[in-house]
């Protein structure tokens, strides 16, 4: 075989649970014993949830279309409505729905042509995520702006999650809300934003104080199973684009991986919009042994407030179907803003923000160009053709 | 004709004893048997249509399965029929064939002359292109009643339709349920040696049919019709020529298919609840896998027939990476392989093919694995079991006492009825048992350690990798590959008369180092191989093909 394939193995969860029966590359420039491959399989915003809604004493976020709806005279409603035989709100009325600025602008590409009421956002004091300022009273720093700071359900405190804040009492980011659900559906439907990271010098797969982490795009799609499950093991090539693949320091302790920050840029698709996620002092905390196949953890950092809007932009059906206002959200999303302050006004440009994330072991591997080079031989021409041409 | 053939079998029995140094440095002489009427197989249908006009040509139609006899679909080619429902799908694909050879874009190039006009027949332009194609697909020129019959027709059907192209299109659909494309027919002719042998075409098909599974091209029909196909030299010449073609891999590969059993693939399914992973894509694939692995084993690298159930060398694609945890540089192709000297994979017999063929739709099989080595690898033929088996034991899967698939035989195995099948078996197949039915690895069957040590033929082992070396070691491997590529090639079991020349086959083999190539070019090479006795009178069978050329139309 080709001697010059650079791989990461998916080595470190269920091949190790399995024993000493998964097969190695032979490539002797392959470094296959000092990696772990793993490929995103499912990605959330970390979002707590009580089941009492506690943590939303003021209800869920007021959706587009009972604003839009409210905003129509009663002859157009009948209108709308065939007289009140359908549904306000379907096809093709969810971009209409949107489409209430004062010239029939689309609020969600742009957020401040009409004021809305004010978003409903999260009052409880507990939430998933990392401490990301190093604080624990939500202090302002050079970095950051005030904020009040969360604890995790496990009792860590100086948890910096704005995103959730933000979104937590919006109905499209709770439990089977529609927004993640059908993005993690066409995420893997569609296998379009997948996510690899990949976990190098790995000495000890339990316990190892020094590991490089790095998070790319992937090039290629999810195999998956008759049940429709992505299988495990499968080959990835990166899709090398400028920004990717950061090099993060991180350590492994008792099969639990930590990164130091580091900016990221990740790849997202969902409810038929391409963004990209942007994440700066972004950092990763991984149970690698969460299951005999699966890691599991959060990645979190500060998400500029317009890279997350870009979402938006490309989709204000996704205010319908999410139940929520985008002139409410994006002002929410600019006042709570807690990083990188804007240098000349002050004001914060980015929300902290967590993911929860789950990963299965993968093979990520980087190609050769020619090995890329799958042009198919010359079509040997058939006997008529020849015979045709008299040869 | 009778009497010839029995006086030549009476000539030939005395003689046996001695060698024709003219047939090779001491071929023993054979008497030959009638020559045959094969029908083309499924894919032999579709390589001619790709290699005589093209591989955008698309052969969309349903073909009748063959009978699998001896261990061959082979065998059973030279004995099928057509029954009138086949024809007439037959008759559908020709006709969708023809329109496309002689559409737009492809009459351009299939095509040496162009009609005086399109909307009226040109006898003259329907005779060229009706001569140039018959020769392909009758593997043979066309007498002169026949171009005039397809040349007629084709004129007939652009008199109708008002298009010369249309009707062009008839005279091909005609020449395409001809028994004579749709059936290999053989022809007798006198040797030099007083005996019979094939004529010049016929060894052309048996060459090309042998080597690439397809109909010769127009080289090997120029050397039939030069007589250089009735010498050593010139039958040299075509195997060098041939074997250095890219087309002896699928020749090679279609015989392995065959002999391999793997046209079940077309009708294999796992349950999708107990093995979510086998998916058509990975079924495609691990066939095709082991086909790639034993030609890169037995043509690329010439090794010994015998390692390939040892060899760690394979190809892996994007769909079989997560079957075997193996990572692809290209997910979307192929990759060659070579399991690492620790894991569980070495030779054929452990690939997810035969692991996964050789099974239940939900479960494992020893007994059909051990069953597929002794008959597809070994040539040994297992009795069919009685009719009144208890196989409750056996299939007590949640039996909490007899976890495992040995526990559950041996309970099984203490009938006398089954038990003297099933040791000849069972040690094999157990031997496989860390592969579960859809052919990935486990090492525990309902939570119990799997014991996969057992013996073959006196050489005992630990594990499938064990077996393999023993299958290395086992005389009948070699033995069988001999015997089936011989009935594969000539299109009948070996018969009683030709034991000798086999066994002379097999030492030939051994002593090239079982190199495949040395004992193709041995059999080729030979007058055995080609040898036929004129077709008797006496049978029913063969007057829809086995007649001379100049004899019929249709």
């Amino acid at each position: 075989m080709k001697k010059n394939m650079n791989l990461t193995t998916a080595s470190a969860i269920g091949a190790l649970a399995l024993g000493a029966i998964s097969a190695t590359p032979t490539a002797a420039d392959v470094d296959t014993e000092r990696t772990i491959g793993l490929v995103v399989v499912s990605f959330y915003t970390s979002v707590y949830e009580t089941k009492y809604m506690e943590e939303c004493p003021r209800g869920l976020a007021i959706g587009n279309d009972e604003i839009w709806w409210k905003s129509l005279e009663p002859g157009i409603r009948d209108e709308l409505t065939n007289g009140g035989e359908i549904e306000p709100v379907t096809g093709t009325r969810r971009a209409m729905s949107a489409k209430r600025g004062p010239g029939g602008e689309d609020v969600c590409a742009m957020p401040t042509i009409v004021q809305d009421p004010p978003h409903k956002t999260v009052q409880g004091d507990i939430s998933f995520g990392m401490n990301l300022d190093g604080q624990t009273d939500g202090a302002a720093t050079p970095k950051t702006c005030s904020h009040k700071n969360f604890t995790t359900p496990d009792g860590q405190t100086g948890i910096d999650n704005q995103m959730y804040r933000l979104l937590g009492c919006t109905f499209g980011w709770r439990d089977s809300g529609y927004v993640e659900t059908n993005a993690n559906g066409e995420l893997i439907d569609t296998s379009q934003g997948v996510i690899l990271i990949e976990v190098s010098d790995v000495d000890d797969k339990r316990n190892d104080d020094d590991v490089t982490v790095r998070m790319y795009r992937a090039n290629d799609i999810f195999p998956k199973d008759a049940q429709g499950n992505v299988l495990p093991y499968a080959s990835y090539r990166v899709h090398d684009i400028p920004g990717y693949g950061n090099a993060a320091k991180g350590r492994i302790v008792d099969g639990v991986l930590s990164t130091d920050p580091i900016e990221a840029f990740l790849p997202y698709y969902g409810n038929l919009a391409h963004s990209e996620i942007h994440l700066r002092d972004m950092r990763m905390e991984l149970d690698l042994e969460a299951s005999e196949d699966r890691a599991k953890g959060i990645i979190a950092g500060y998400r500029d407030v317009e890279n997350f809007w870009s979402y938006f932009r490309k989709g204000g059906y996704l205010a319908v179907t999410g139940q929520f206002s985008c002139p409410s959200m994006y002002v929410a999303a600019h006042e709570l803003a807690d990083g990188y302050p804007d240098p000349e006004t002050g004001e914060c440009t980015a929300l902290s923000s967590s993911y929860t994330i789950e990963t299965i072991p993968a093979f990520i591997v980087r190609p050769e160009q020619d090995d890329l080079n799958t042009s198919e031989a010359p079509t040997e021409p058939s006997t008529m053709q020849l015979a045709a041409r008299g040869e | 004709m009778i009497y010839l053939k029995n006086i030549l079998r009476i000539g030939l029995l005395s003689t046996l004893a001695f060698t024709v140094s003219a047939c090779g440095e001491d071929e023993p002489l054979t008497e030959g048997t009638e020559p045959q009427l094969r029908r083309l197989t499924e894919q032999q249908y579709r390589n001619s249509i790709r290699d005589v006009f093209g591989g955008n040509i698309i052969v969309a139609g349903r073909f009748d399965p063959l009978e699998r006899i001896d261990g061959l679909l082979a065998l059973g080619a030279s004995s099928a029929t057509i029954t009138p429902a086949a024809l007439e799908r037959y008759e559908a694909l020709a006709r969708s064939i023809a329109l496309q050879v002689v559409d737009e874009d492809n009459r351009k190039v299939l095509l040496s002359c162009t009609p005086a006009a399109s909307n009226i027949r040109d006898d003259a332009c329907a005779k060229t292109f009706v001569s140039s194609v018959g020769q392909f697909l009758f593997r043979r020129p066309l007498t002169d009643s026949e171009q005039s019959l397809y040349t007629n027709i084709s004129g007939s059907g652009a008199d109708a339709l008002g298009d010369f192209y249309q009707g062009l299109a008839y005279g091909l659909t005609g020449m395409m349920v001809s028994p004579k494309f749709l059936y290999i027919n053989e022809t007798a002719v006198p040797a030099d040696d007083g005996l019979h042998q094939l004529d010049g075409y016929s060894k052309a098909s048996r060459l090309s049919f042998l080597l690439w599974n397809t109909t010769p091209d127009a080289v090997l029909l120029d050397a039939a019709a030069t007589g250089d196909l009735d010498t050593k030299d010139g039958l040299k010449k075509q195997f060098t020529r041939m074997m250095r073609s890219p087309r002896v891999e699928h020749g090679v590969a279609s015989f392995f298919e065959d002999m391999l059993e793997f046209e079940r693939f077309e009708i294999l399914e796992k349950d999708p609840v107990i093995y979510p992973a086998f998916i058509l894509d990975v079924a495609e694939d691990a066939k095709e896998q082991t086909l790639r692995t034993l030609t890169q084993v037995l043509i690329t690298d010439e090794s010994d027939y015998r390692d390939i159930f040892t060899t760690r060398k394979t190809f892996i694609s994007g769909a079989l990476g997560p079957v075997y945890r193996v990572p692809i540089e290209n997910p979307e192709g192929w990759m060659p392989y070579e399991f690492p000297e620790s894991s569980p994979w070495a030779g054929i017999h452990t690939h997810l093919s035969f692991q996964a063929l050789f099974s239940h739709p939900g479960k494992s099989s020893p007994t059909l694995r051990g069953q597929a080595v002794r008959e597809s690898l070994l040539c040994q033929k297992i009795p069919e079991p009685p009719g009144d088996i208890d196989f409750s034991e056996f299939n007590d899967d949640a039996n909490q006492i007899n976890k495992t698939a040995r526990q559950r035989l041996d309970v099984h195995n203490k009938e006398a009825s089954c038990a003297g099948c099933h040791k000849l078996m069972d040690p094999i197949g157990l031997a496989m048992e860390t592969f579960d039915g859809a052919g990935q690895l486990r090492t525990t069957e309902n939570g119990a350690s799997i014991d996969t040590s057992g013996e073959l033929d006196g050489i005992t082992y630990e594990n499938a990798v064990g077996l393999g070396l023993a299958l290395q070691q086992n005389a009948s491997a070699p033995a069988c590959l001999t015997n089936r590529l011989y009935a594969y090639g000539t299109g009948h079991t070996p018969a009683r008369t030709e034991r000798q020349w086999m066994g002379y086959l097999g030492e030939k083999f051994a002593s090239a180092g079982y190199k495949l190539p040395e004992l193709l070019q041995e059999m080729v090479l030979s007058d055995a191989f080609y040898r036929v006795v004129p077709p008797s009178l006496d049978t029913n069978t063969a007057d829809a093909g086995i007649t001379s050329a100049k004899e019929t139309n249709l």
